[in-house]
């Protein structure tokens, strides 16, 4: 299929992923904070903006209202959930032709919601409604996307893209709050663990799998390596793969198909209780770092073919 | 109310005077419209506005439309078809497409002459050299590039209209770009969900292998010797008003719908990025502007086209369709000398004649003009849409005196045509049906041989009495329905 075609469904599955992520994540800084006054609000909020890259770049208060309202309606954070929507409904438009009509529906709808003019005031009233709503909305799409789309090359590049920043956001999570975490007590990160837990919809899954103590080692455990979980970031770098082995259809192993593979054998093989006794911050920060080396690759792979020509055009003239 | 007031249909409907009126002759409703009308008839009005109605909701639902030029509000129109469907009979349908063929035929023979060929019309002083070569579509840096079978107007869109007398003329050559094929087939659609009961199920021609058809000819001009080559439709993107269409073809061919960026040259040769890496391109059909095609060559500022393909297509390791530099054929300024261009190249009389045209370069005519500026229609060679035409007749002082200004200024910005009082058809509006102007755009393939589409676009011009039929000015459409052989004898004797 054609490159541009791939990278507009690729950025697609990414851009709805990163709206839900962020709707997930303010949701549970915002009510964690109201389920125990003790927090420090100004520090809970900015983790949150560190998590996603936008600590830096924020200009106003770290108060809920302020930043809830930069991370969800501001135009100007490109990293804001109305950006990543309003990206995501251009690559729809231009991909008509690439995408079931019930999908565009599901995104242009969604992209509207946003845009009212009323929105922002809603924010301040009614959080969970506003976080919720956000959620149930991408999580629409993704089902609409799965009900509706031939199971053909362009849904597997929609699928990479949001498998990719699925993995990417579980671990910027985790390397954020586990900072946090190391200075504490045990006892005193029993919420702290909770809300990661529940930032992912994983509280319940968790307590399934293992008990309410909420062992911090066995949180890491169940976010980085479930095999059943689908936001572990296993889970995710194993259907990464997958696709990839799909996608490159190749006899030799591609340059990409060698990177997932390196990143998902560090997840699958490691040993949680060594990590955590050696440094957790290293670990994920390499993790990250070869998440990112697998999107730099499918890039090459796939979007960038003959840009390393040197073009004989131009002798024409 | 009439006796008949219950029943819909052409009860209530009065020809105009002076007129050639589709439907009604001067005996009544001409044969190859009876079966259509009679069920018309029995159709109560109440339903016929119905039925109307629904066309507007399946356009809508499939989502046709287009952005009126001008209206920068972005919201676009629905195509409005109108729910009588032009009838064209077979023995008329015959005389049509043999004059489109030979048209045709000659068009592509004069454009492969021009530019690749030894220029005999030229030489031999059928059309003046200075005239060709000031046609704003003419493209000097098309010299050269080679045409497959001269093809050049692989797509062309050749409008006809009616005069008074019924006579089916030509009136303008589409030899660019010509869009609305689009609307051909969806408006067949509409209509067998409007009208889906089966009358005349058996006798009107299907329109809808246009797709696999202009696939053909475009394989049929691919470069020798490639085997199974790779066409591609190449559009300026989706915020061309016609976007629509160029995907809706894409589509109809299954073939990549590609914008320029999609598109690289590599050593004069064409490709196409894809997530397997590149992939050979062998034929193009483009539905950009000449000028867009390549930065290179032609407007620097464009980043529509891609850079090299003009030199790709002279080294002949692509074929564009339709061919660079068509401009020089279908301007309005050479449109006269098409009859004698048919005679010189096939020694042929016209079988579709042209409608009489007067040449305001050439100093007697300028003056003969002039004085009948009243009664004429004088069109700008370069515009097209139906922009910047002075109809004389309803024209008032002022217009005329600026006509007669900007005619002696830029004689060669202009023709002058007799008003064409083009023929009526029955149509749908406000509620009944009233005669209204028409048109009629065939489409003609040129690959391997030449074929007619059996159908077209018939547009019409939904304000009383107009003759400006074009959508962008308020016009409508019909589905044409060209009959099978042998029809007429089962309607008349029936």
């Amino acid at each position: 299929m054609l490159s541009r075609h791939a990278e507009d469904l690729y950025w697609l599955g990414r851009y709805i992923e990163r709206a839900e992520d962020t709707a997930r994540m303010l949701d549970v800084t915002y009510h964690n904070l109201l389920e125990s006054p003790s927090t420090d609000e100004t520090r809970a909020w900015k983790e949150l903006l560190e998590v996603l890259f936008l600590d830096a770049a924020y200009p106003g208060p770290l108060e809920g209202r302020d930043v809830s309202s930069y991370l969800v309606t501001e135009r100007s954070n490109q990293g804001s959930i109305i950006s990543a929507v309003a990206r995501a409904r251009d690559n729809a438009r231009g991909l008509r032709d690439g995408i079931s009509t019930e999908l565009w529906e599901a995104i242009n709808v969604f992209y509207l919601e946003l845009a009212r003019a009323d929105f922002e005031i809603d924010i301040e009233r009614r959080a969970y409604e506003i976080f919720s709503s956000i959620r149930s909305r991408c999580q629409l799409i993704s089902g609409v996307a799965a009900q509706t789309m031939p199971r053909d090359e362009g849904y597997r590049f929609m699928l990479l893209g949001w498998m990719l920043e699925r993995a990417e956001m579980t671990c910027r999570l985790l390397a954020v709050r586990y900072a946090r975490l190391a200075g504490e007590e045990a006892e005193m990160g029993f919420h702290t663990w909770a809300s990661v837990l529940k930032s992912v919809s994983a509280y319940e899954a968790y307590l399934k799998a293992h008990d309410a103590s909420l062992n911090p080692t066995k949180v890491l455990e169940f976010l980085l390596l479930s095999q059943e979980f689908p936001r572990s970031v296993l889970y995710c770098l194993q259907l990464v793969e997958r696709l990839l082995e799909r996608l490159a259809e190749s006899p030799q192993q591609t340059r990409v198909e060698r990177a997932i593979g390196r990143v998902r054998a560090r997840a699958e093989f490691c040993d949680i209780s060594v990590i955590v006794n050696e440094g957790l911050d290293q670990f994920l920060e390499e993790l990250q770092k070869e998440i990112y080396d697998v999107s730099e690759e499918v890039e090459e792979h796939f979007f960038r073919a003959g840009t390393d020509l040197q073009l004989h055009s131009y002798r024409w003239a | 109310m009439s006796v008949r007031g219950n029943r819909g249909g052409l009860c209530q409907y009065t020809p105009p005077m002076g007129i050639f009126d589709e439907v009604h002759g001067p005996s009544g409703v001409r044969p190859h419209y009876r079966q259509l009308m009679d069920r018309l008839d029995t159709i109560g009005d109440a339903d016929l506005a119905d039925r109307f109605g629904l066309i507007e909701s399946i356009f809508r639902t499939l989502g046709i439309t287009f952005a009126v030029p001008g209206h920068e509000s972005g919201i676009d129109r629905t195509w409005p078809m109108d729910l009588v469907p032009r009838v064209i009979p077979a023995d008329e349908w015959r005389h049509i497409e043999a004059g489109l063929i030979q048209r045709v035929t000659v068009l592509n023979r004069f454009l492969d002459d021009l530019y690749v060929g030894s220029q005999e019309a030229i030489n031999d002083g059928i059309v003046p050299r200075w005239l060709i070569e000031s046609a704003d579509g003419y493209v000097r840096e098309a010299h050269g590039i080679p045409a497959p079978g001269g093809s050049r107007c692989v797509v062309s869109g050749i409008d006809i209209v009616r005069d008074e007398e019924g006579t089916y003329r030509v009136l303008e050559d589409n030899l660019r770009i010509p869009s609305g094929i689009s609307y051909v087939l969806e408006n067949r659609v509409a209509m067998t969900r409007v009208l889906p009961v089966g009358f005349a199920r058996h006798s009107i021609r299907p329109v809808d292998h246009y797709g696999a058809s202009l696939l053909r000819a475009l394989q049929a001009i691919a470069p020798p010797p490639v085997v199974d080559p790779t066409v591609v439709v190449l559009t300026p993107g989706v915020a061309n008003s016609a976007y629509f269409e160029h995907s809706f073809l894409a589509r109809q061919m299954g073939v990549e719908l590609a914008e320029g960026r999609d598109l690289l040259v590599d050593d004069r040769h064409v490709y196409l990025r894809t997530t397997r890496g590149l992939k050979r391109v062998d034929v193009i059909y483009r539905r950009v502007e000449d000028e867009f095609l390549d930065p290179v060559v032609f407007r620097q500022d464009s980043l529509l086209g891609v850079p090299g393909l003009h030199g790709a297509a002279r080294a002949g390791t692509v074929a564009i369709a339709n061919a660079i530099g068509n401009g020089a054929a279908d301007d309005k300024g050479v449109y006269p000398f098409v009859p004698a261009l048919i005679e010189y190249y096939l020694g042929e009389k016209p079988i579709l004649p042209n409608v009489t045209t007067y040449l305001p370069w050439e100093p007697d005519q300028l003056e003969l003009i002039l004085g009948r500026l009243d009664q004429l229609v004088v069109k700008p060679v370069a515009e097209a849409g139906g922009y910047g035409i002075v109809i004389g007749t309803g024209a008032d002082e002022a217009t005329l005196a600026a006509t007669a200004k900007a005619l002696r200024a830029n004689p060669r910005g202009y023709i002058a045509q007799e008003v064409v009082q083009l023929s009526t058809h029955p149509t749908f509006v406000d509620g009944q049906l009233q005669p209204r102007h028409v048109d009629f755009r065939p489409f003609v393939l040129s690959g391997d041989g030449i074929e007619v589409v059996p159908g077209g676009l018939t547009r019409v011009a939904l304000k009383e009495g107009s003759l400006i039929v074009n959508s962008s000015q308020g016009g409508g459409s019909k589905d044409t329905w060209v009959l099978e052989d042998g029809l007429e004898d089962a309607v008349t004797t029936r």
